[in-house]
């Protein structure tokens, strides 16, 4: 990276840099356009959705949950807890952003998704003059979020017509595995992801699709006991 | 009226979890016990979405022939630990199940 970064170099850079992922989060999104209007939200309802809470996990898991009438507190929650991870991400990042004016960091907050919080976190550690870092996140951020609004239009339009026997449902759980397979890089990850799972399974007959939440606590208590242990 | 609620209540949720530390809060006044248990959020909440998905998708446990899902799934897991992009679990995902699914309707 150019010692001398400009804000507008950075901004270029982080689009261009985040363009390669695109090729995974743009089927997400029109998947997830599908899946709100199978779910019985109207078009309107389905891009409202996306465009105010931009993450296709939470509005996955809150479709699922609208599909099977749960109760609106329920289905607030579960959404939130598939959402933890954001409460991670945003500690990691705010040393970083500590220096810029809070309306910044609204925006870049609102902007957050998994895929710019890897790249950008990476970018920020790197060395060099580091003042116009925010640039290059907003404009990764910002290709990801109009991408993202465009491939949902389009899944909640083209929602309607695709046959229920082309199964495309399973390619939300293949976007579930190609985000799980990443985040498993240590041995208490796999074990917290292993416990999860049999959890998941064992308590799939949980009202409400409490076995998520149930399932979550639980291998996250693994990873934690894992930790503890191997420490020791 | 409550698919507004939940949209509402959801946008609201996902915005404070992001905007937490970065807008109102300083993280090292958090317990390193509550930061540890955060860095185990994605692997279980991820399989704790996938595994039903998979091995019972109906709902009941299926490990059969007639649960294509799982077979397709555990393609998709090793594509992306080889390939590690998305693109790599979702299209070898989906054509595994389109192959299998068909090969299933030929059987029976």
């Amino acid at each position: 990276m150019d010692a001398t970064a400009s804000p507008r170099r950075e901004l270029v850079d982080g689009a261009r840099q985040i363009a390669p992922v695109l090729v995974g989060t743009v089927p997400f999104g029109f998947v997830a356009g599908v899946v709100a209007v199978a779910s019985g939200l109207t078009p309107l309802e389905g891009v409202a959705l996306s465009v105010l809470s931009f993450s296709g996990i939470a509005q996955l898991v809150a479709c699922q949950l609208m599909a099977a009438d749960s109760p609106v507190l329920i289905t607030i929650a579960a959404a939130g807890v598939v959402s933890l991870r954001f409460l991670m991400y945003s500690a990691a990042f705010s040393p970083h952003l500590a220096h810029l004016s809070r309306r910044w960091r609204l925006l870049l907050a609102y902007l957050m998704t998994d895929q710019s919080f890897a790249m950008s976190v990476k970018h920020f550690s790197e060395p060099g003059d580091a003042r116009h870092r925010h640039w290059h996140f907003l404009g990764s951020a910002l290709t990801l979020y109009v991408s993202w609004q465009l491939a949902v239009v389009i899944g909640v339009v083209a929602g309607a017509q695709v046959p229920a026997s082309w199964s495309l449902d399973f390619a939300v759980v293949l976007c579930f595995i190609a985000l799980l397979v990443p985040a498993v890089r240590t041995r208490a990850d796999l074990a917290a992801a292993i416990v999860a799972a049999a959890v998941a399974l064992a308590a799939a007959g949980l009202p409400f699709r409490l076995s998520l939440v149930v399932a979550s606590i639980a291998g996250i208590a693994a990873g934690m006991a894992i930790e503890l242990w191997r420490k020791k | 009226m409550s698919h507004w609620l939940v949209i509402l209540g959801v946008a609201a949720l996902t915005f404070s979890l992001r905007a937490s530390f970065i807008v109102f809060a300083d993280p090292h006044r958090f317990p390193h016990a509550f930061r540890q248990a955060l860095v185990f959020v994605p692997p279980s909440v991820l399989a704790a979405i996938v595994a039903p998905g998979l091995l019972a998708p109906d709902g009941a446990i299926a490990l059969g022939l007639d649960n294509p899902r799982a077979l397709a799934g555990l393609v998709a897991i090793g594509f992306a630990i080889r390939w590690r992009t998305p693109l790599a679990a979702i299209a070898s995902g989906m054509t595994s199940l389109w192959l299998l699914q068909w090969g299933l309707a030929r059987l029976g």
